[in-house]
């Protein structure tokens, strides 16, 4: 619903505001491995995800460029969960996180789950359904970053 | 003072994230599934919204092999010689992300430590896989309406257990080597993954997907080891349990005691003609099971003649001593006395206990 009311608006505002594809987005993910040598180190590895069974971790890289002339404002990205992926944690990019399919955003620490008998509990990585990126400030012509979230397959 | 703290927060960071890193699903996204993560970008230039961008990337789940084989109740069975469809149980469960199926083996340990302690002596006989029956009869238990099975389990679905009796037959004593009391015979019960999808048919070996990884879907092993000879990442898993053999083990010892003679009567009675003698016949059962229906007989000396009516059955032995009691029973046809005690526990003793008069 979202997506097609802003398409409608893209739609019907013409003009020089409209530069197509004025923001790029780049969507990767890895396997995480870790693999201990002789010595007892352990190394963290990033693979393509070739080989993927069930409990392996995941890293989505989410990369942004504002690749238009002019600055990117009330820049929002926003990653629905894949059913078959459990959020782990999003390092240090403090996303905002929905623990009720969108309805409701905020920082998984502030965020809570009903529970059957009226009462709530703290929401954990496991019940995050969105995980999004809100920027405060504008994302100037040629600014880009990376944003990251681990998950494991359920 | 700070940096000390510093370091706290860190390794407790690095203490939750190891949690975090081994969650436990048990067999997971089904085999094949393909994810597809999409994130969006929604934002305005110049203050005007633009059109959203998409950004996707997908990937196949690939299948991970893994299955479990355990022996159930962590105790030995304790058999009897001669003893047939002596039980073993087992659990298998699938913990791959796929239905497949499991070919079954069981086989006998050769030697060796056995599951339960002790060294594996003998061997059994006429060994069989059963399925437990979920619906009909004992279930979790082997009874006649449980399915044989002569090479598989077919289309086991995922994360589901299923037990398994492993049902031999014990040899008798009179077999070599020599089922004697306390004998261990270890059997063990391996599965090995098999293609599933087909019902009614074992499917295909599985061979892990090796060298360059694909963009479908990959085979991964990610069983445990088993026993002796099962390594781990194999697609099969094994374990072992015991048959422990519990039989009696009698010894029987004989003593007497002089009770009167015709002179001195009770007093420092001396073993004269005419003298009452007090016999006991003790058997001890020093085995691991009870004895039943033990029957002694003792024929009396010719010199000796049998006093009517003074046998004892059952009494007690203290310290290996007859304690010379009992109660009446047994029966006497010259020469013989003989009795029958319906049962002498493991470790315990009775006693037939008879008089006769010296000649």
């Amino acid at each position: 619903m979202r997506t097609a009311l802003f398409l409608l608006l893209a739609a019907m505002i013409p003009g020089q505001a409209l530069a197509a594809n004025q923001v790029a987005l780049d969507n990767n993910v890895f396997v995480e491995r870790v693999t201990t040598d002789a010595q007892g180190k352990q190394k963290i590895l990033l693979e393509e995800p070739k080989v993927v069974v069930p409990g392996d971790r995941l890293v989505f890289v989410l990369s942004y460029r504002n690749a238009g002339a002019q600055p990117a404002d009330k820049f929002v990205i926003t990653n629905p969960m894949p059913s078959a992926v459990q959020f782990a944690d999003a390092g240090d990019t403090r996303p905002l996180v929905s623990v009720d399919g969108g309805k409701q955003w905020g920082l998984l620490s502030d965020l809570s789950i009903p529970m059957n008998d009226g009462a709530r509990r703290a929401a954990q990585p496991a019940d995050v359904t969105h995980v999004r990126w809100a920027f405060a400030k504008p994302i100037p012509v040629g600014g880009a970053g990376k944003l990251m979230f681990r998950g494991v397959v359920k | 003072m700070t940096s000390k703290l510093t370091y706290m927060g860190v390794i407790g960071l690095t203490a939750l994230s190891s949690v975090a890193a081994t969650p436990a699903f048990a067999a997971g996204t089904t085999a094949g599934t393909t994810i597809t993560n999409t994130a969006t970008v929604d934002y305005q230039v110049g203050g005007v919204a633009q059109a959203q961008q998409q950004a996707a990337n997908n990937f196949v789940v690939d299948r991970k092999i893994n299955l479990l084989v355990e022996e159930v109740g962590t105790v030995t069975t304790n058999v009897v010689p001669g003893q047939t469809n002596a039980v073993t149980t087992f659990q298998l469960t699938n913990t791959s992300n796929e239905t497949l199926d499991f070919a079954l083996v069981a086989s006998q340990i050769t030697g060796g430590t056995a599951a339960h302690g002790g060294t594996d002596a003998f061997n059994v006989n006429n060994i069989r896989i059963y399925r437990d029956n979920t619906v009909t009869g004992t279930v979790g238990s082997w009874d006649a309406g449980d399915t044989l099975i002569t090479a598989y389990v077919d289309e086991l679905v995922v994360d589901t257990a299923i037990r398994l009796f492993v049902v031999a037959d014990i040899p008798t004593t009179l077999a070599v080597p020599a089922v004697v009391n306390g004998a261990v015979a270890g059997v063990t019960l391996r599965a090995t993954a098999r293609e599933g999808g087909l019902a009614g048919t074992q499917g295909a070996a599985i061979t892990e997907t090796t060298g360059a990884n694909t963009a479908g879907k990959d085979t991964v092993f990610a069983d445990i080891a088993g026993v002796a000879g099962d390594v781990a990442r194999d697609g099969s898993h094994s374990d072992n349990d015991d048959y422990t053999v519990q039989t009696a083990t009698l010894a029987v010892t004989k003593s007497s005691r002089v009770i009167s003679d015709p002179f001195n009567n009770t007093t420092n009675p001396k073993l004269i003609p005419g003298a009452v003698v007090e016999y006991c016949i003790a058997v001890a059962n020093t085995g691991g099971a009870a004895a039943t229906s033990v029957l002694i007989t003792d024929p009396v000396p010719g010199q000796l003649t049998f006093s009517a009516g003074t046998i004892l059955l059952g009494g007690t032995v203290t310290g290996g001593v007859c304690d010379f009691n009992g109660t009446a029973g047994g029966s006497y046809a010259a020469p013989n006395v003989s009795g029958t005690i319906a049962s002498i526990a493991a470790g315990a003793a009775s006693t037939l206990v008879f008089r006769a008069t010296v000649n």
